[in-house]
């Protein structure tokens, strides 16, 4: 039996902010354990919140990304329970009035544009984190209170193919937002699956399976896909799929049982008292708007138009954030923004493969490595002593210490060219005679004498034709 | 000059003093949690140089127990000051005692302290009044010159009354809530007890002000409300709170209204103009459930930080369920229960329309009708209490008449609407004292002290200590 499959997602998305949501304490990913914490963390008693307006910012940076309508009334609410990693008892969040809703993203799937609807973007905090250790457990609490967005999309995705795209540019615009690091394996970006199915064309709805803490973009497309087949094999066998909480099994590629779901927790959501509704005025937020960063479809869009690049090489640039970032930086000093585009994706990134180097350990300044396009477009070097000065700017030297050191750069000086030439042909006027009797070995020869003349840096087109016109003159 | 009476005396001895006294009346009065010996080198020469005062229990000191008089917290020593701590600290003020309390600030008769009752000094076989009670009974004492406290229903407004002391609670967001373990987070102000109306209105000039770690608080700016001081209430339009007045019935609410109207009479002398103003009594009945329920629901969530695991009582269990419920079980006091299991059953998405939305649309009623009236007068008056400070044992007077829903409980409005109110002291009935207290708009505290400064002129009750008990 065929099924329609109906998938939504709930990312949690780590804000990329100095300090938390609600205190001042600092945001720091790899600090000692419960080092980076302060009393309001820790929730003692008497502690009140402050918003943090950068995590007010960068949130409403995604909302306007997605084309989300804005709630120029900033709330907050309680969502209560007990946890251990939820040191106020209650989890500070937006339950009624998200900061943004109803917005959108388009991914394309089989050449063709599909939108897939957001439904709302609200704040929120982070829970520390807990560690097991034999039969105890640790509580980390640096996490505690770090500013958080959830994005949640409505129910719009039919394949793991399409869930994973959707996941994909969403990551990829917030990273380019800078609002993130968007790591989801180290959980700055975590995401949640809700998965059903019903039979083909009803309009009744199929119980919900949720996968969690999905880490990765391929684990998201596996996990539905394997979850497919799972509730297929329940449905055709006319049982019920259970509503429960699964996660995904990596070595096994299967979705495993974390938790039934019996009925919903009542959370007893209530406006949070200690902070009264924060009215954005209309220039914070159109401050927020106007210095947006550039969207990954704006950039494909000017880096065809106006650089001219085609399709593949602008996928190549667009498909990694430092990639991106690395080339705009070099386009500032740079006028050829193919040859920059090549310099990168067919030289640099092997290049720094090959030698194991990270884009934030990359002493090839912009400047320099326009630089050094400058010189391989304007002839100065060959593209092959390119490739050479490229490797040596590695340890991060100067390209035209390099060039000068190296005796690349070639000479199109057309006096200093013609001296060299009567220089060879007054030397070797044995295949001038060979030249003139037809033998086309001695033109080779003769180039050859001319460029160990000019220890390689006479400009070889430049000296060709010279040589071939100086030639002419002794036939 | 504010604080006359104790900067007569020795700097040193008035802190050497105060601490004796605090000691010396723990045994009748039972006032104190943490009593604490003056350290008198490296004070700060500020504005209450060496001014011993009594902070009340639930308010943070760095190193210090706070224990808002629940036993879940009865090891906890915080690791940061509340922003009021601070403050009297920068300002060269010793602290003398952390006061007794009601456990949590729950209550208004400081029997629920884990830590016992506290006694008024006025007749020990009565209460204090709470849920400050420690605070206030410290100042009327004479142990100290003033003390913190925190108001979230009358908590402090109430048993200022009771001991023949002023008690200010300035508007929502005057004072920095930060640090201070809540009741109920819309609810509370952090208030404080005098002798006088002047030491009041200059210590208000010291606690006021923005402060950014509580984001509720206000910018608006502070008044120099000592050198406003003035009793010429001349023109000033003063509401009567008819509601109140008229749900006396008992002999000594009977009593408590003729001091009151000799009062009045006094007020038209001044030059007052005097205006009776009696406001919906449906909405009135209505002050203490919606009190209730919104102070409880809050207070439910507020207090789930206590669970046993970062702080305060810690019993270690297997499962993180077992150590909250075994911590809370043996931590909380019956009456705290009891409003914990009121808070969470209103919160309950299936109950929070009809429980803790309705109480809030009818807050929201209370105070319209009551601002209403208030807009356009400069105060409104009534008696604190319809009583004299209750006996220890007695049961209370829960009969849901209106003396008790109104004539005990109209102060919450200040609450409700955040205004500022003072209760300053009245007359005698039977010896024991009653207070009068005054309400006026939104940040018009020096209109507030203004009129509570004629009052006290006319009663001329003002500085007088009760230490013969």
């Amino acid at each position: 039996m065929n099924y329609d499959v109906v998938i939504g997602i709930e990312i949690h998305l780590e804000l990329k902010t100095k300090t938390k949501m609600f205190s001042s304490a600092p945001t720091t990913f790899a600090s000692k354990a419960n080092s980076a914490v302060n009393e309001i963390d820790f929730a003692f008693p008497g502690t009140l919140p402050s918003v943090n307006k950068e995590a007010v910012k960068k949130a409403l940076e995604v909302c306007f990304a997605f084309g989300l309508e804005i709630d120029k009334l900033l709330k907050f609410d309680r969502k209560n329970y007990f946890y251990s990693d939820l040191p106020k008892g209650f989890q500070i969040t937006q339950q009624f009035f998200p900061i943004g809703r109803n917005g959108k993203l388009n991914i394309k799937i089989d050449g063709a544009n599909k939108e897939i609807r957001i439904n709302r973007i609200h704040l929120e905090e982070d829970t520390a984190k807990q560690f097991h250790l034999n039969d105890k457990t640790y509580i980390d609490f640096n996490r505690a209170g770090n500013p958080l967005i959830e994005i949640v999309s409505e129910a719009d995705m039919s394949s793991g193919l399409e869930a994973s795209l959707y996941v994909e540019k969403l990551r990829q615009t917030l990273l380019f937002l800078g609002v993130s690091d968007c790591r989801m394996e180290e959980g700055s970006m975590r995401c949640d699956v809700n998965i059903s199915l019903k039979e083909k064309g009803s309009s009744t709805f199929g119980t919900k399976v949720e996968i969690k803490n999905l880490n990765s973009i391929s684990n998201i497309k596996n996990a539905i896909e394997y979850e497919i087949l799972r509730q297929s094999e329940i449905l055709n066998k006319n049982e019920k799929v259970t509503q429960e909480t699964r996660r995904f099994d990596e070595a096994t590629q299967t979705t495993v049982l974390m938790r039934k779901k019996e009925g919903n927790v009542d959370y007893k959501y209530f406006p949070e008292p200690n902070i009264k509704p924060i009215l954005l005025s209309d220039e914070f937020i159109k401050n927020v708007k106007n210095n947006l960063k550039e969207l990954p479809d704006s950039k494909i869009e000017r880096y065809s138009q106006v650089y001219g690049l085609n399709d593949y090489d602008i996928s190549l640039i667009l498909s990694n954030y430092d990639v991106m970032d690395y080339f705009e930086k070099v386009m500032v000093f740079s006028n050829n923004p193919k040859n920059i585009s090549n310099l990168i994706n067919s030289e640099l990134l092997g290049l720094m493969t090959k030698n194991n180097i990270k884009f934030s350990d990359l002493k090839i300044s912009p400047k320099n490595f326009s630089r050094l396009s400058d010189l391989i477009v304007g002839q100065e070097i060959s593209g092959k002593q390119g490739k050479e000065v490229l490797e040596l700017m590695l340890s991060g030297d100067d390209v035209d210490v390099i060039v000068e050191t190296k005796g690349f750069k070639q000479i199109s000086d057309e006096s200093f060219i013609l001296q060299a030439v009567l220089e060879v042909i007054d030397e070797q006027k044995q295949s001038v005679i060979d030249y003139h009797n037809g033998k086309d070995r001695a033109l080779g020869f003769l180039v050859g004498q001319l460029m160990k003349k000019t220890k390689g840096q006479a400009n070889p087109a430049l000296a060709s034709s010279i040589l071939k016109k100086e030639l002419e003159k002794f036939k | 000059m504010a604080f006359k009476n104790i900067l007569k005396q020795d700097e040193n001895k008035r802190c050497l003093d105060s601490y004796g006294k605090v000691v010396k009346f723990q045994e009748k009065l039972n006032a104190s949690v943490t009593m604490i010996e003056p350290e008198l080198e490296n004070v700060i020469r500020g504005k209450l140089y060496k001014i011993p005062y009594a902070l009340k229990d639930n308010i943070s000191t760095d190193g210090i127990l706070t224990t808002a008089c629940s036993k879940i917290l009865a090891n906890y020593k915080p690791v940061f000051n509340a922003t009021v701590y601070d403050k009297l600290r920068k300002e060269g003020a010793v602290l003398i005692s952390k006061a007794n309390m009601d456990e949590l600030a729950m209550g208004g008769t400081n029997l629920s302290s884990y830590y016992g009752k506290c006694y008024n000094p006025y007749d020990l076989k009565r209460i204090s009044g709470g849920s400050s009670g420690g605070s206030a009974v410290l100042v009327s004492s004479g142990a100290c010159a003033f003390s913190i406290g925190s108001d979230t229903g009358d908590s402090v407004r109430k048993p200022a009354g009771y001991n023949n002391i002023v008690g200010v609670k300035p508007t929502y967001g005057r004072i920095s809530r930060y640090g201070v373990i809540p009741y109920a987070s819309s609810l509370d102000h952090v208030a404080y007890f005098t002798n006088n109306v002047k030491d009041s209105a200059f210590l208000l000039e010291i606690l006021a002000g923005r402060d950014d770690k509580d984001p509720t608080s206000s910018f608006e700016n502070v008044d120099n409300y000592a050198s406003l001081l003035s009793d010429d209430i001349r023109g000033k339009k003063i509401l009567i709170f008819k509601n109140v007045i008229d749900s006396a019935k008992s002999d000594v609410a009977l009593e408590i209204v003729k001091h009151f109207n000799n009062l009045v009479v006094e007020l038209k002398n001044k030059g007052a103009i005097v205006e009776e103003v009696y406001f919906n009594n449906d909405l009135m009945r209505s002050i203490f459930p919606t009190y209730y329920i919104i102070s409880n629901c809050e207070a439910t969530a507020n207090h789930a930080n206590l669970d046993g695991v970062r702080y305060g009582s810690q019993i270690q269990k297997d499962s993180f369920e077992d150590i909250v419920i075994t911590n809370r079980t043996i931590g909380f006091g019956t009456n705290v229960k009891k409003r914990f299991i009121i808070g969470s059953y209103g919160l309950y998405e299936e109950n929070q329309e009809f429980v803790l939305k309705k109480a809030q649309k009818v807050r929201r009623l209370i105070v319209d009708e009551f601002l209403n009236k208030l807009k356009n007068a400069d105060a409104i008056i009534a008696p604190a209490s319809l009583s004299v400070a209750p006996l220890v044992d007695d049961k209370g007077n829960f009969d849901y008449s209106d003396e008790y829903l109104i004539g005990e409980n109209h102060m919450v409005i200040g609450n409700f609407a955040g205004l500022p109110s003072i209760t300053v002291p009245m007359g005698y009935v039977s010896n024991l004292p009653v207070g009068v207290n005054i309400t006026t708009n939104v940040f018009k505290e020096s209109t507030m002290f203004n009129i509570a400064y004629a009052i006290e002129n006319i009663t001329g009750i003002k500085d007088v200590i009760k230490e013969d008990f």
